[in-house]
């Protein structure tokens, strides 16, 4: 029983890495608190009953499995593979941020924890987060940058209507990345009765591994419905990229497979200039220890992380999943950028031909997928992850699509609401 | 080779003081002058902060002065070069406090070596455990370059932990008083008190007691606990509202208390 527990423990030392990148960069203060993480981790995620439990709350509350959806106009539009949807964007909240949202809350929960905190960037993580606090009976607090703040509100709104508490961040850049730093200080603080609850597959060990793990339910469903539609794997997976919890979630269950081609897809924003875009692996990416771990991030050449921009605000940040950044030296997955104007189209293009409004970060995967399609036979099988939905990014896109109406519904609302 | 912090600890005074400065904050010339200033007003030992744009263990207070540095233009280089023109002058340790990236980009041989090279005696870098890649590298560097490494120790650390920890910890062994952020609050956790005997009885070293100093009582209730009280956050604020000679009045409040308990 020692021996076994002691194997195991050496085993998740070595997991800490992936290849050179990964670890736990943290001030010893935190050592503590992510070691009983890893430990009812490790723990639990050998357990039968908590496998079940989840399993159980992915059915009946996630709406678990997503459909695999053969997306026949888009196809035709793309001219060239056939293009299949995974529609993360019919779970419960509308993003696959509730797959490891619930993870983490039972998990939080077993470990006794009655206070969650999490960073949002989108607000569709901070969104699941408030969930599972009000599906649990758990307290939450969701730190979330001003300008995201603004331009998120839909999510906002709907977060503190759950009973989440939300806290504005408004150090540096105020976005995803100043939220994250706001919830790991804010956890510092409170070790003994707060879980932070991270939603991407970033930060010290052992969020990388653990998100990953509970969103990898996404490859594996993916993984099955292909084979039962077509009776084969894919040729090619596509998922957008912010911290990369959406796309190692999708890519995780194919690594082994060779013949599928990954691609994952960053924000190409306004374009490529200092704070126009949030590419990790643009031209000479920089490698360096930011929030915990060592991965590719935005840096100036001196090693301060520069501001980024993308019109979604949840690939608005400056930091690659430390998994994502070695599968990208191994050339396993290829990375490339999709800029604003080209997530918008795609916005509307998925909306016209299928009836689906995807998020402005699944735009960046359907728009990417359209690039690409053409270079691949019509017998070849494409799987792009529509991560979530685009409901939430209504002031964005109706500011854009439909100026003019948009401004004379805004003008009436305010004026319904003041007397003249 | 005993060092210029071995020397600070083998003073007579009861309890020394280590005082923290943002360099470039408000601006490069000023904090250089705050420096020698706090030196001419009784500090000990000065930690100098290379700012950098995520201070994780920084509280609101140091991360507001990083972020004023760095929009200010402060880089690293300008840091090393404005230590290396009042070294001379400077006669007490200093010591660089800052995070894993900037070491890391400049390549820890480098940052080690010219860090050595500008004359301060010391590093502190929370965010490389000794446990992580790069330390046993960073540890290389530190001995071939005759500098000290200084471990930061919060309470909750293990004790299988705490003991590898003081196997590789030299000069001093900083301890936090809370488990938080910088930033100055009043009293001291009971938790950490107990941690300060729990670190003592194993300990071969000096111990230094930082995080959330902002009185002149809490000094006082550090002396005969710890031998360094290291005051960071509270300067910052008595600067802002009162420019250096509110910071040098403070220090030597607080060694006219330590001077009349020594
Ligand atoms: C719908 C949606 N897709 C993608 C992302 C990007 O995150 P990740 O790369 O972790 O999937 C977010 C983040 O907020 C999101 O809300």
């Amino acid at each position: 029983m020692k021996q076994k527990r002691k194997q195991r423990s050496e085993a998740v030392e070595e997991s800490r890495y992936f290849g050179d990148y990964g670890g736990r960069y943290v001030p010893e203060m935190l050592v503590p608190a992510l070691e009983e993480l890893s430990g009812a981790y490790f723990h639990y995620r050998e357990s039968q009953e908590f496998q079940k439990e989840l399993e159980n709350l992915r059915k009946n509350y996630a709406g678990r499995p997503t459909p695999l959806y053969f997306a026949e106009n888009l196809t035709r539009l793309g001219r060239g593979c056939k293009i299949y949807l995974k529609l993360e964007s019919l779970c419960q909240t509308g993003a696959h941020k509730i797959n490891n949202a619930l993870g983490q809350a039972l998990l939080a929960r077993k470990m006794g924890k009655s206070c969650l905190v999490a960073e949002t960037g989108a607000g569709q993580h901070g969104l699941a987060t408030a969930a599972v606090a009000a599906r649990f009976g758990l307290r939450s607090r969701i730190f979330m940058g001003e300008v995201d703040i603004k331009r998120q509100y839909p999510n906002v709104f709907f977060m503190k209507t759950m009973g989440a508490e939300i806290v504005p961040v408004r150090d540096g850049t105020k976005t995803l990345k100043d939220a994250v730093n706001a919830a790991l200080k804010y956890w510092i603080e409170h070790l003994k009765d707060t879980h932070y609850l991270l939603g991407s597959a970033v930060g010290p060990f052992p969020y990388p591994l653990m998100v990953r793990d509970f969103q990898s339910v996404i490859g594996q469903e993916v993984k099955a419905q292909i084979k039962i539609y077509e009776n084969r794997l894919p040729d090619v997976l596509v998922a957008c990229v912010g911290g990369g919890s959406n796309s190692i979630g999708l890519f995780y269950p194919f690594l082994k497979d060779k013949n599928v081609r990954l691609y994952g897809v960053e924000a190409g924003g306004r374009g490529p200039g200092r704070g126009e875009n949030a590419r990790r692996l643009g031209k000479n990416p920089r490698k360096g220890i930011v929030q915990g771990y060592k991965s590719y991030f935005i840096l100036d050449h001196e090693g301060q992380v520069q501001p980024t921009h993308s019109i979604s605000a949840g690939l608005d940040y400056a930091g690659l999943g430390p998994e994502l950044a070695d599968l990208h030296d191994a050339g396993r997955i290829c990375f490339d950028q999709v800029t604003d104007t080209e997530a918008l189209s795609a916005f509307k293009t998925l909306c016209q031909a299928e009836g689906i409004i995807p998020a402005l970060e699944s735009a960046h995967a359907v728009a990417y997928a359209l690039k690409i399609a053409r270079k691949f036979s019509r017998r070849q099988i494409m799987v792009v992850n529509i991560s979530g939905r685009g409901d939430k990014d209504l002031f964005i896109a109706a500011k854009e699509l439909d100026n003019e109406g948009w401004m004379r519904f805004l003008k009436e609302e305010v004026n319904h609401g003041q007397p003249d | 080779m005993a060092s210029r912090i071995d020397e600070v600890f083998s003073k007579k005074k009861k309890l020394k003081i280590m005082t923290h400065v943002v360099a470039g904050y408000p601006d490069l010339e000023t904090s250089q002058n705050l420096i020698l200033a706090m030196a001419e007003a009784g500090a000990d030992m000065i930690e100098v902060q290379i700012p950098f744009s995520d201070p994780l263990a920084d509280g609101p207070t140091i991360m507001a002065a990083n972020h004023k540095a760095l929009q200010n233009g402060l880089t690293p280089k300008l840091c090393l070069k404005m230590i290396e023109e009042i070294r001379d002058e400077v006669k007490i340790p200093l010591l660089f406090m800052t995070y894993a990236n900037l070491a890391y980009t400049m390549g820890l041989e480098r940052f080690v070596s010219e860090s050595a090279a500008c004359g301060v005696s010391g590093l502190i870098i929370p965010d490389l455990p000794f446990d992580e890649r790069g330390y046993d590298d960073y540890y290389f560097w530190l001995k071939e370059c005759n500098l000290v490494g200084i471990q930061v120790l919060s309470a909750g650390l293990s004790l299988p932990r705490l003991k590898k920890l003081l196997k590789i910890a030299e000069g001093f062994i900083y301890i936090t008083l809370r488990v938080g952020v910088t930033g100055a609050r009043e009293g001291m956790e009971k938790k950490s008190a107990d941690f300060i005997d729990q670190v003592k009885a194993y300990a071969g070293l000096p111990l230094a007691a930082g995080f959330g100093i902002s009185s002149v009582e809490q000094i006082r209730s550090l002396i005969s606990r710890v031998d360094l009280a290291v005051i960071g956050s509270h300067l910052i604020n008595l600067f802002n509202s009162g420019g250096k000679e509110n910071v040098q009045e403070f220090i030597k409040e607080a060694n006219q208390v330590i001077e009349q308990l020594s």
